[in-house]
């Protein structure tokens, strides 16, 4: 393999049918490596129909393979590194590009070690100078990040984060969509999908809110959020928690901001007595201005913050809820 | 209810430093780690996961496994203290040098011998979160894995086990041997008691030395501090009614209200 300079990327369909909006991102990534590879751009997805798959595919690509098998639905790990192995046969790679998804973070590490390519997980760029491969990757709580080079003449697989490229547009063109039969084991299939459940808060505002104030253990009781949310009412923001009071019972786990709780980019993030965990930050992070209002001067989150006040919060709060009404009248 | 046979269960632990008392050094650009070194966090939930399906069957055994320096015995006497049976320690330097696919080498053919029922490890490590370890390791040992795994019901000689996606839940259901890749939501981890951190001095663990292959797929440059775009504006030491005017301002100014 790797010989011709081509990518493969793998879409992802989300349960409505719909492509998630990474394959569009994954499209402008493999355009760009491709070119400077010169080498051409295939397509692999699953569960969806042709016209989803085309459309997509004009975004960017010069071959579509389009995988339809009932197995494939979850995408659970075995088939879905079986699609993508059997269409890195077809295309003959010498990179593969898929989501960092929940499932793209899985089936990726189980192709590469099956092809023995070297791995580079929820990387943010993906660049090809001079032939050599390398991925940008944040590490240590996304405090860091770090290069990583793909040794000359190896296949590389590489996931990468959602967000971190533009979404490439529908061209006017597409290629054909060709049916790619998976072949499955029995091995591949030692995993089967039961159900899927929804977790609840779905459509929840904190996914498209501009402003998101959230509340951490500095509140005391779950009484005091009711500053949070006298806030938030004010601004036209939504509500988000920390874990340590998701867990307390103060609020609902799909108010949790976080690793194991939602990822959210507003415009303005609000953190109010939260300390700035890594496990919280790395779900905030990416908004655009970040305030943070903590009593302790050493509190991570001010690291983070576009604008701190240390203070406590049982003070500050009241006066800023005074201060946006006066700004507001 | 029939009893239930008791496992063998091999669980991959790492050490990593505390991510919480990592500092930034903006001067050379690197991030300095603490010292203070200790099980990454989604493994301490997948020692607990195992701890529970022991106690559930009333027997079996739990072999940890970490590879890394000298250091890492410290990680593998905790996870004896928290009730562990036995560890193996893959003695290398650095892991972080190599590339995951060499360290999930080392680590798949440490277990082959096991021939266990179930391999637990954590979702992604807290340092160099790749996530790809565990996967790997049960790629190449040819176990069928679930990732993202936040609750665990042992069903006879089947799991049936929750994972938290994009769109909601999966519940999956799967045959033993399997790795299981831990989140939480699984329950707490345990804090050893003062009678299992003495009884884990009397535990065996079993040092191996491993060289991992230095022709590796990947390379990886030190981690470096990305340059930051704004310097962020902190009050301090004014009454609170003032700090409020200046945030507002500078709202207003920043046409965020
Ligand atoms: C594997 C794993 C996954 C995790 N996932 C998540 C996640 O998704 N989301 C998440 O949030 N956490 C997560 N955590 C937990 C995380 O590590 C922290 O424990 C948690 O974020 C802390 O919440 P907090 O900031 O509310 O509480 P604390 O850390 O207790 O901070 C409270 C803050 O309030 C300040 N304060 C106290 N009183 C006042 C006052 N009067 N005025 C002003 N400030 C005050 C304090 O100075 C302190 O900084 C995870 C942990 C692990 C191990
Ligand atoms: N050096 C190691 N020794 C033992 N287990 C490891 C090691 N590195 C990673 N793992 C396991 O693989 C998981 C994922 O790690 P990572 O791929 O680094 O995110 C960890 O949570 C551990 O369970």
């Amino acid at each position: 393999m790797s010989s011709s300079g081509g990518v493969l990327v793998v879409g992802e369909a989300a349960a409505n049918g719909a492509l998630r909006p990474v394959s569009w991102e994954l499209l402008t990534a493999a355009r760009t490596l491709a070119d400077a590879l010169g080498g051409a751009v295939t397509a692999v997805v699953a569960g969806v129909d042709s016209a989803t798959a085309q459309a997509w595919a004009s975004a960017g690509a010069d071959r579509l393979l389009l995988a339809d098998d009932a197995n494939l639905a979850g995408l659970l790990t075995g088939p879905a590194a079986a699609m993508v192995q059997q269409a890195a046969a077809v295309a003959q790679p010498a990179v593969i590009l898929a989501p960092g998804t929940t499932a793209g973070r899985d089936y990726a590490p189980v192709v590469a070690a099956r092809l023995g390519a070297g791995l580079a997980a929820d990387c943010t760029e993906v660049t090809a100078e001079g032939g050599q491969i390398s991925a940008l990757r944040p590490v240590l709580g996304g405090r860091a990040v770090s290069r990583v080079h793909v040794a000359p003449g190896q296949l590389a697989v590489a996931t990468i984060r959602p967000g971190s490229y533009a979404r490439a547009t529908a061209g006017a063109a597409s290629p054909a969509a060709e049916p790619l039969a998976v072949a499955l084991s029995p091995d591949d299939l030692r995993v089967s999908l039961v159900a899927t459940e929804a977790k609840g808060g779905e459509g929840s505002r904190l996914d498209s809110a501009e402003v998101v104030v959230a509340g951490g253990r500095g509140l005391k009781e779950p009484d005091k959020f009711a500053l949070v949310e006298q806030l938030a009412a004010t601004l036209g923001g939504a509500v988000g928690a920390t874990r340590a009071v998701v867990d307390a019972g103060w609020r609902p786990h799909h108010e949790q901001i976080g690793q194991t709780g939602r990822t959210v980019s507003p415009k303005l993030y609000i953190a109010v007595g939260v300390s700035g965990a890594v496990q919280h930050n790395v779900g905030m992070q990416g908004s655009d201005a970040i305030v943070a209002i903590n009593r302790d001067p050493d509190a991570p989150i001010f690291k983070l913050a576009s604008f701190g006040i240390v203070g406590d919060l049982f003070e500050v709060l009241p006066a800023l809820n005074a201060e946006l009404a006066r700004a507001k009248a | 209810m029939a009893a239930l046979r008791p496992l063998t269960i091999a669980v991959l632990i790492k050490q990593v430093p505390d991510m919480n008392a990592a500092r930034v050094d903006r001067a050379s650009g690197r991030v300095v780690t603490s010292g203070q070194l200790g099980i990454s966090s989604y493994d301490r939930y997948a020692i607990e996961a195992a701890l529970r399906l022991k106690e559930a069957a009333g027997g079996g055994e739990i072999v940890v496994v970490a590879l890394g320096p000298a250091t890492v015995k410290d990680a593998i006497s905790r996870a004896l203290a928290m009730g562990a049976d036995r560890g193996i320690h893959l003695e290398t330097a650095d892991p972080n040098e190599a590339d995951t696919l060499a360290v999930a080498a080392a680590l798949a053919e440490a277990i082959a011998p096991l021939n266990a029922d179930l391999v637990l490890a954590g979702q992604t490590s807290d340092d160099y979160e790749t996530g790809q370890v565990g996967a790997q390791v049960a790629a190449l040992a040819n176990l069928p894995v679930i990732s993202n795994v936040v609750s665990i019901e042992r069903e006879g000689d089947e799991v049936l086990v929750r994972r938290d996606m994009e769109d909601g839940y999966q519940r999956v259901r799967a045959a033993f041997p399997l790795m299981i890749l831990a989140s939480t939501g699984l329950d707490e981890p345990r804090v050893p008691s003062v009678k299992g951190i003495m009884g884990a001095k009397k535990k065996p663990v079993e040092v191996t030395p491993v060289t991992l292959p230095s022709a590796a797929r990947l390379t990886w440059e030190t981690p470096y501090v990305p340059p930051k775009t704004t310097s962020g504006i902190i009050i301090q030491d004014v009454p609170a009614s003032e700090a409020a005017q200046q945030l507002v301002a500078w709202l207003q100014e920043q046409k965020l209200v």
